[in-house]
């Protein structure tokens, strides 16, 4: 709870219905999936709890937000600011924090179809600026948490893989102009929209340096850095054309297939292959998602029940399959696509298993039109979380994934996480075939201590796996012990975005548990 | 002087050293109005080590550094010019090493001296190539051009504003070397290598992405020794269209189409003049072609590879041509007068002859970003106030959400009493756009001061707190950017 004093500012700033210290609240905000094994692993009791915030304050404005971080700065509190609001990085790590949720802030502020771009606020789904781009024939990058998730999170504070990154790259690579308020409570508009003649959104950089390299880097600041209230993002062409005729119930929708959408599942049968295959699809540009998924991945993704997936034990056997979907927005362009496809096919002896043996629910296609395939993850066990992370050539990722088998085969055997051979794996591409990124999904049983425990050692074997190994660095490589712990293997990066925080961040109110502190900071936990 | 002359021959040795005071002078001026200080040193590296000695060493005896990579002795935009009296000019033109090319992950590894002369040719034996600027100058640095942020002329591979610059190893003001992206690590270059990584992401390390801060800052942030830079397939079949109009929106229109659905490769929208000096080199057959063309020229390029190359120019040139009669547009004139492998040749091979000085031999330019509704506005602003010999080029960047425009002001600089009335002109319309809302985001040294002017206060100030953590002393470059007290 806040003092009374402080609580009255505060409510001066949003109005007392935007703001509860109580502890009904208070304790409903300090739950998060996946919360548990993040508290396991950084030495904690293993519950799906944070510490609990001393107040949830719903800002509706800029202006607002930026008043609260100036209360925080008085008072020394900290702050953690959540839009949708997954996973434990939007969760406190002290009791002296408030959280701010920014689900007033909802609105898209433009949609600039000459300028290929949007403007949203936080709370904004993916879902919502998708439908609203597609009048235009345009889409949006949506990460792999899937269209209910923030694209301004995903693309400020996030990380930003996603099923159709072929086409519509990473999220930190999307962005232009930046509303954003600093630890200090300053407002700092980023590229051209902090221009004091005629600002606008279309581009983040400059004049000079780009401030977006402060910002973020391969994965966000989660809040660590300041809130951020309103992004451009770039808009992408529509895969397809753009009827979106669906009806029925969840999850087995009727789904209108477009004219000219294919998917391709097919086993490459060796990791040499995989990567050959993967490069060379990319290479012709043809694919709007081109993942490598595992078998069991493979039976996830066409299922929509436990009992749907064990129906599909058959999928489950390909060795090394790779996922590709096409889309045209004409009959020529899906011809010649097509075309390419199946020479790519018979020049490296393939069988593509889609409707040849196995014929997909039409809502398939919508999910991949939708980008909502990740949560197929939930299905086995109810819980997941992704091992790994790294992101570079196919060659690493493949060999991450390759390496990561012995030792997820252990933890299997311990029975603490679900049996998908070892080999769970998500890898994509990105802006054709320039980079990738490989993850390992891991299903657990968030209820089993076991699990949770299981799951949290997996990750720091996993993690140091990866340190020991130079297979690059991991998503999840963030907070103070991580850093300390990686920072000398990678150029002592930690002191230099130490520096970062402290100069941004002089009094260490952006909560920074999921980010880095300056150490100084420490003394108002 | 003596002493840091003494000191950074016991780095680099003396051969590599120069103060020879006509050469020194040569340092003190470019092909701006920015007058410069004579250095008192100027030194080649040959590798980061000594780079970061040198840096080191300035930071103790308190000298400036101002590094610059083209071999060529011509420079523009005053931004290598030293600012203060006792500056030492890092000379990274001996730093020549194209250190790996790698045809399966399309990247480049090349140290800051490689030019484009000597690496095209080496990326066209893989197959491969390069994105480029528009005709760039034979003997300039293919890293500089990437960090200054130059505009490259397929949009459509332009997939984020700091294309294509990826990985980058640098020595930061403080002389602390560091590498950005997956290069930082684990584990050395040639460990990441073992296992795979090809220094192909820029982001990073984890939650921060200095390459976007040392990218444009003109050198005042760290000196970079090496970069990966991305590479495309070298297409097997090229087909040109040239549109041509008297109304630069029609082709705006049309280019715009080709951007949404991410059609063509190379996209460049040029006056006439200035697409005349691209595939002319003398004057006069410059004027003639120019006299011939419309005022506006839409250049696109349908490119294929491999054995499905011409159907895949053929469905894009039939889709284009659906869309480009749902624009209903008047029929726009596409009867070049100009030869295709020109036109291919200004796109794609470096030049020995600067295009943009052919016409009278000098040029000033000015350059900045906007979006797609204004262009036509700043077009007629920077009509209405230049004098005659305008050439305006137009390039759709980062996948056509935001527009370059560069306006040149052609002028003979045998011409001495012309050369003042060019300044004031080149002045007089820079200060208009930028009052106009231009946003020039390369602000070199006589725009600086205004358009920081003209820039919120937060973000001159978040600048200057980055330029304090990386470098303390204000050693590199000082007096560009914000970078003034």
């Amino acid at each position: 709870m806040l003092e009374k004093d402080i609580l009255k500012e505060f409510q001066d700033v949003v109005g007392p219905e935007f703001i509860d210290d109580g502890d009904v609240m208070t304790n409903v905000y300090a739950y998060n999936w996946c919360t548990e094994f993040v508290n396991y692993m950084e030495g904690k009791e293993p519950i799906p709890f944070s510490p609990v915030p001393k107040a949830v304050i719903l800002p509706s404005t800029t202006e607002e937000v930026q008043k609260i971080i100036k209360l925080c700065n008085k008072y020394k509190i900290k702050f953690k600011a959540q839009s949708t609001g997954l996973g434990p990085w939007n969760q406190p790590s002290t009791d002296n924090s408030i959280i701010l949720d920014l689900r007033r802030m909802n609105k898209i502020v433009k949609i600039d179809e000459k300028n290929l771009y949007a403007v949203v606020e936080s709370y904004v789904s993916g879902a919502q600026l998708q439908a609203e781009a597609m009048k235009y024939g345009l889409t949006v990058h949506m990460p792999g948490a899937g269209p209910m998730a923030s694209p301004l999170a995903s693309h400020t504070s996030m990380a930003g893989p996603g099923f159709t990154s072929p086409q519509t790259g990473h999220s930190a690579r999307n962005v232009l102009g930046v509303e954003w308020v600093l630890p200090d409570g300053k407002i700092m508009r980023l590229g051209s929209l902090g221009q004091k003649n005629n600002p606008d959104w279309f581009i983040g950089d400059g004049p000079g340096p780009s401030l977006r390299g402060i910002m973020r880097g391969w994965v966000g600041a989660k809040s660590g850095i300041g809130v951020f209230t309103k992004v451009g993002i770039k808009l992408f062409p529509y895969p397809t054309d753009t009827k979106f005729v669906m009806t029925g119930h969840a999850p087995l929708y009727n789904f209108e297939k477009p004219d000219y959408i294919r998917a391709y599942v097919f086993d490459c049968k060796s990791w040499k292959g995989l990567e050959k295959i993967m490069l060379r699809v990319e290479e012709e540009e043809v694919g709007f998602i081109v993942s490598h998924i595992s078998g069991l991945a493979v039976m996830a993704i066409f299922s929509y029940s436990i009992e749907g997936l064990m129906d599909k034990m058959a999928l489950g056997v390909l060795k090394n399959p790779l996922l590709v979907v096409m889309g045209a927005r004409t009959k020529r362009e899906f011809d010649y696509k097509q075309m390419v496809m199946e020479d790519i096919l018979t020049e490296y002896d393939l069988e593509n298993i889609i409707d040849t043996k196995y014929v997909p629910e039409k809502v398939f296609y919508a999910e991949c039109l939708r980008a909502n395939l990740g949560y197929h993850g939930f299905i086995a066990t109810g819980g997941f979380q992704s091992a790994k992370g790294q992101a570079d050539a196919a060659a690493l990722c493949l060999r991450a994934e390759k390496t990561n088998i012995p030792l997820k085969q252990k933890y299997i055997k311990k029975e603490a996480i679900a049996n998908d051979f070892g080999e769970g794996a998500w890898m994509t591409s990105y802006e054709g075939g320039h980079f990738f990124h490989m993850e390992s999904p891991t299903m657990f049983n968030q209820s089993d201590l076991k699990s949770v425990k299981g799951m949290a050692n997996y990750m720091d074997e996993s993690n140091k796996q990866d340190l020991i190994k130079h297979l690059g660095a991991p998503f999840f490589i963030e907070g103070d012990k991580l850093h300390d712990e990686w920072g000398p293997h990678m150029m002592n990066y930690h002191n230099w975005l130490r520096k970062i925080k402290a100069a941004f961040d002089p009094n260490g109110v952006a909560d920074s548990g999921f980010y880095i502190t300056a150490k100084k900071e420490c003394e108002n936990k | 002087m003596n002493e840091i002359y003494q000191k950074l021959v016991k780095i680099c040795g003396k051969k590599n050293l120069s103060n020879n005071p006509d050469l020194l002078k040569t340092y003190s001026e470019d092909c701006s109005y920015v007058s410069g200080k004579t250095p008192i040193s100027i030194v080649w590296p040959k590798n980061s080590k000594q780079i970061e000695e040198i840096l080191k060493l300035a930071n103790s005896m308190g000298f400036s550094v101002i590094s610059i990579s083209s071999s060529s002795n011509v420079r523009y935009h005053g931004d290598t010019l030293p600012k203060k009296d006792n500056s030492v000019i890092l000379n990274l033109s001996k730093m020549k090493n194209i250190v790996s090319i790698d045809r399966k992950n399309r990247v480049v590894m090349v140290e800051p001296g490689v030019t484009f002369a000597e690496l095209i040719p080496k990326l066209k034996e893989k197959g491969l190539r390069l994105l480029l600027p528009l005709h760039p100058e034979s003997d300039k640095s293919v890293l500089t051009s990437a960090l200054k942020r130059e505009p490259i002329t397929i949009p459509r591979y332009h997939w984020d504003s700091s294309d294509p610059l990826l990985c980058t190893e640098v020595v930061f003001g403080t002389g602390d070397l560091f590498r950005t992206g997956t290069a930082a690590g684990p584990g050395t270059i040639k460990q990441q290598q073992k296992r795979g990584a090809a220094q192909v992401n820029p982001m990073g390390p984890t939650h921060f992405s200095p390459y976007r801060v040392i990218q444009g800052a003109q050198g005042s942030i760290g000196v970079v020794t090496w970069a990966t830079v991305k590479l495309e397939l070298l297409p097997t079949v090229q087909k040109v269209i040239h549109l041509q109009s008297e109304n630069l929106q029609d082709l705006l229109d049309v280019q715009q189409i080709l951007l949404k659905y991410r059609y063509a490769d190379e996209i460049v929208i040029l006056q006439n003049l200035n697409l005349a000096c691209l595939v002319k080199i003398e004057s006069s057959q410059i004027v003639e072609l120019s006299n011939s063309l419309a005022k506006w020229n839409l250049i696109y390029v349908l490119s294929g590879r491999g054995k499905f190359a011409n159907d895949k120019i053929s469905y894009q040139e039939n889709d284009i041509n659906d869309l480009v009669q749902e624009l209903k547009k008047e029929k726009l004139n596409n009867n070049s007068p100009i030869n295709e492998k020109d036109i291919l040749t200004a796109l794609k091979e470096p030049t020995a002859f600067p295009w943009r000085s052919r016409l009278k031999g000098a040029y000033q330019d000015i350059f900045f970003i906007t979006n797609f509704e204004r262009i036509p506005e700043f077009v007629s602003i920077v009509e209405k106030m230049a004098q005659k010999n305008l050439g305006t080029y137009i390039q759709a960047l980062n996948q056509g959400t935001s527009y370059y425009c560069e306006f040149d002001l052609f002028y003979d600089p045998g011409d001495e009493s012309a050369i003042p009335g060019i300044k004031q002109n080149f002045m007089d319309i820079s200060s208009k756009l930028i009052e106009a809302g231009a946003f020039f985001n390369r602000p070199y040294s006589l725009w600086a001061k205004e358009v920081f002017a003209n820039h919120s206060e937060e973000t001159i100030t978040a600048f200057k707190k980055v330029k304090k953590i990386f470098d303390p002393n204000n050693i590199l470059n000082p007096g560009v950017l914000c970078f003034d007290d």
